[in-house]
Formats: structure tokens, sequence, C-alpha cells
């Protein structure tokens, strides 16, 4: 419940709920919650079988989560084993959108600093916490969305197969991306049919990379990941190299990201031109459905890359080809999310935040939580809003203690007599 | 005559950079949790920042007193500061009085006072050397950036 950098969770009864207006995916109470009450929503194995053409598109990050003796030839085998088609490799794709975010911030006159639309926490919270901001959300697809598209155009052409039978799954290093496919923020379709936790396919995947490790396998050796613009992607300030021409600043962790928007609001940072910004601490290799430590994960990305071509003449025909003839704006509208909130006229709304305000003062201010609201401001504001009863306070009636004691007493009796 | 909705007023002490920002990301939150128009709640702000930063640099305290009523908000900020010399030269874009330790902190550009006024639907400034500066500015809840 504390977890919750928007406040979007109560406890009542022993249970959780999640205030939907208020939630923005970011999945830190995946990662706080120990009983495995709140879950991740990805893809089933069983969901995506009925697609007659399976195509695995792997985030980058998954390249960095085995063990260094797996190369990245052994990790698209592991994904063919699992029942994938094919495997796609969206390198092209970043390439293209680098290049369509630096033309998009070269030609920008509205209001800086532009703010990267990768993350898709960072595209929510602008929702929900600064509307006045959301014009400054880069207009511009993500890799993931043009390689859906890509590949569907390609396999439908060689295979001579309907683009809706084929499926294109994203290896997901967080459940936040699974829900801007399954739900994007600018109400448009996504190209992707889905997408399956790094977690969930990484065991099975393991046992099989384990055994192709000794021999050679038969994936031709212009494989996957010959560049290291990719792997870049994955890892905070990927994004610098290609727009270190421009004021550029890194952001990640998203209680440092709001602490910086913040300072945006007031027009204190002037200075700088587009912000790339992940909730996730170190970038999307820190997602709550990777396996490996984030900072074993670094050292092993930049392992990789050091043993890479900044650039492949190959990959750089392609995007000289193909960027002039594709659309790349973001399909649909990104809205503030903000005024599903507002209830009444401005008269009743300063009447209930003056009736917050005598609640928070009888209040004890110690945030304690038992209320089942995070802090005692919030707690003070679903009192105002009649979504809660002042005496519900731990500190001002005896009767929340013994609620209390029966919920969660209770509990615990029946988890113990449940091990013994 | 409008009808007066909320008043609050917020103390700034002079020279506390630290703390420098708190009243406007106080009056952010407020307005927010009034449901504010989100491009209103983003002048304000704005205002309340750029005010707030004159007395920590200038002043030795100073108040913002925030009125909402049903059809604007006013904001007037009073400071027990050096006052302006030349008010004109201070409304102009560029103009500082800022040492270069305020500007190596990343204030003090000759943005404040024009920012204030180019963000606001009504402005006034007056000052006395010696006394201090009242700065008032108001915006327009119907008036989006």
């Amino acid at each position: 419940m504390r977890a919750c950098p928007t406040q979007a969770i109560r406890v009542k009864d022993g249970k959780a709920k999640v205030l939907p207006d208020l939630c923005i995916d970011c999945g830190l109470c995946l990662k706080a919650c120990q009983s495995g009450a709140i879950q991740a929503t990805t893809r089933s194995f069983a969901e995506i079988d009925k697609f007659r053409y399976k195509v695995a598109v792997p985030s980058p990050v998954l390249f960095g989560q085995f063990p260094i003796s797996i190369s990245p030839a052994h990790i698209v085998a592991g994904l063919k084993d699992l029942g994938f088609d094919a495997v796609w490799d969206f390198t092209v794709e970043l390439a293209l959108v680098n290049r369509a975010i630096r033309d998009y911030v070269e030609k920008w006159d509205g209001p800086h600093p532009l703010l990267s639309v990768s993350c898709p926490v960072i595209v929510r919270l602008v929702q929900v916490s600064y509307p006045a901001m959301i014009d400054q959300l880069v207009r511009i697809q993500t890799p993931r969305e043009l390689a859906g598209r890509e590949l569907k155009r390609r396999y439908s052409d060689e295979l001579g197969i309907d683009p809706d039978e084929i499926a294109a799954i994203y290896i997901t290093p967080c459940q936040a991306k699974t829900i801007s496919i399954l739900k994007p923020a600018e109400g448009a379709k996504s190209n992707l049919e889905g997408a399956l936790g790094i977690s969930d396919v990484y065991n099975d995947m393991l046992a099989v990379t384990h055994s192709l490790e000794d021999e050679e396998t038969n994936v031709p050796s212009k494989s996957l990941v010959c560049s290291a613009e990719m792997l870049r992607w994955s890892i905070s300030r990927g994004q610098g190299s290609i727009l270190s021409r421009h004021r550029y600043m890194s952001v990640t962790g998203l209680s440092n990201v709001i602490q910086v928007f913040d300072d945006i609001e007031k027009g204190k940072l002037r200075n700088i031109e587009y912000l790339e910004c992940d909730a996730c601490w170190g970038g999307c290799i820190g997602g709550n459905l990777t396996v490996d430590n984030t900072y074993v994960t670094l050292s092993k990305v930049h392992r990789l890359i050091s043993g890479l071509p900044d650039s492949d003449p190959e990959l750089e025909a392609e995007v000289q080809k193909r960027y002039p003839n594709e659309d790349f704006s973001l399909k649909g509208q990104v809205r503030p999310r903000t005024a599903e909130k507002i209830v009444g006229s401005l008269k009743e709304r300063v009447k209930r935040i003056k009736a917050e305000e005598v609640v928070i003062k009888a209040l004890p201010g110690l945030d304690c939580g038992l209320c089942g609201a995070p802090t005692c401001k919030t707690f003070a504001k679903d009192v105002a809003e009649g979504n809660a009863r002042q005496k519900e306070c731990f500190f001002l009636s005896g009767e929340c203690a013994k609620q209390l004691r029966k919920t969660y007493l209770r509990k615990k009796k029946k988890r113990s007599e449940g091990e013994s | 005559m409008a009808e007066e909705l909320l008043k609050k007023v917020y103390q700034v002490h002079g020279r506390d950079f630290d703390k420098a920002g708190e009243t406007a990301t106080e009056i952010k939150k407020l307005l927010k949790d009034i449901g504010v128009d989100s491009g209103v709640v983003h002048r304000v702000v704005i205002i309340a920042f750029e005010a707030e930063m004159n007395v920590v640099m200038y002043a030795a305290e100073g108040t913002v007193t925030l009125v909402l009523t049903d059809e604007e908000i006013n904001l007037e900020i009073v400071d027990k500061g050096p006052g302006i010399e030349d008010i004109e030269m201070a409304l102009t874009e560029g103009f500082s009085t800022a040492t270069d330790q305020m500007r190596e902190m990343g204030f003090g550009f000759g943005m404040g006072l024009p920012n204030i006024r180019r963000n606001s639907d009504g402005f006034d400034i007056e000052s006395k050397v010696g006394t201090g500066t009242t700065v008032s500015a108001m915006i327009r809840l119907d008036s989006s950036a």
C-alpha cells in the first residue's frame, strides 16, 4: 500500500483494492507484495497457440539475463524451442525510432523538455499527475510497436498468410508494457498480440539453452544483436548516443522522475531539450518481470556491447531504405486522465478541501496505515469524499482496533494451521 | 464582485535555498486537489515559484497569499526586501542583479518578473527601496494557456 507512488491502494478487511483512476501500472506493488495478492497480466501459452504463425519479439533486456556463456544465438534457439516459429530482431526498428526522435526533437518548437514514451508508466504518470505536460510526450511510436507492424507485413508476404493469423508476442521485462499492448494509452490498437514476461519463459529457456551450449547451433551466424544500438536501449542513458548533440538528460526510478517532473512544472528545468525517463531504476533491465539482478545484468550488457560494432553496414542500409517511406507517428491521442476525478462545482470542491483539512487536524499524522489508506492525508481525502469514515482511524475509535484484530489475527491463525 | 472561496497564506524565508520551491509545490497540490484546470495550475505554479525564488534570493522574509474566487486566482507576494530601484528595468527579460553565486545555483537569469507577468492575466508591482516589494498576479480560471 505504501509502495504505491500515486496512493492508489486501499486495504479494507485485509484485502487490497486498487483505485483504477490513479493507477499508472508501474508495478511497484508487485515487487512489494509478499503474499502474491497482486499479479502481473501476461499471456498464457495456450492463448498464443491459436495463432497460425507465432513470432517472438524479445526485448533487448532478455539478452542480458542469461549466463554470459549463453550467446544471443542460443537465446534465439531457446525461444524457438518454446514454440515460436520465428524470432524478430528489432534492431532496425530501434534505429528508425532513434532517428525519428532525433528529427522530432530538432523540429520541435513547443515547450521543453520533450519526454520519451518508451516506458508506458511515464506516459500514464503524465496522464494522471502532470496533464499540463501531455504535449511534451514525443509522438513517435515505440520500436516494439513498429516491429509488430513490420513483421506482420513481412511474414504475411513471404508466407502468403493473412496478417490476422500472425501473433507478435513481446517478451517483456515488465507488466506495464503488457498493459500498454492490451490497452494502449493513446487509444489506438496495438500491433502486438500480447506479451510473455521474461520470468515466464526464463526457466524453460534456460534448460534448452544449456543443452545447446556446447554444440554449434544451426542459427545463421548473422543472427540477432549485431550492433550495440539495440542493447543500449535496454539500459538507462541508452539514447544519449544519438541525442548527444542536444541538451539531453536521463532519469530512472519513478521517485526520481517525479522529482524532476515537479521541477519542470515550476519552470526550473529550462535547458533540457529531451528527457529520457524510465520508471524502473537503471532502465528496463530493472523491470519487475526480469530474473537477474539489475547490476549483474548491467555488467553483462556492457560486456556484450563492448564486443559489438557501433553500427552495422547492412543494418545501416536497411534503415536508410525504410526511414523515408514509413510513418512513425503515434496513432491516436494521449489524453489527460484527471478529468474523470472532478466531481461537483468549484464551490463544492473547495468545501471538500476545507473539510479534508479539518479531518487532518484530528488525525495523528503518523501515516500508520491501519485505516487502510497509505497516509493520514489520503485518509482525510477519502473521508471528505465520503469513501471512508473518520472512526476508521485507529486512534479515534476502539472499534477499529477490534475489527483489525478480528481480520488479521484470524488470518494469521488460519495460515499457521495451514502450514502444520 | 467575485466570491472568495479560499484564502491561504504561506511564509517564505529568505536565503533558504534548501526549501525554496516548497510553497509552489504546496500550491500545486492544493489546486490539483481542488480540480482547477491543469493549464491554469501550470501558470500559477510558475508564478508562485518565480516569486518565491525572488523572495529567497533577495529578501529576509516574505509571504505568498493565494486567494481563490469563483472566477480567478489571485497571488500576492509581499516581501521585506531591499526593494527595486528601477521597476521598468527589472521587468526587462535578461536583466538581473543576481550575484555570481546565485547564478551558479541556476537562478538569476533575469526571467523571474518577466515570467510572472507573461503568465498572468493581471499584474501589478509596487516597490519601495529599503522597505520591500509587493507583486500581485491574477489568473482567470477560464483562461487555459
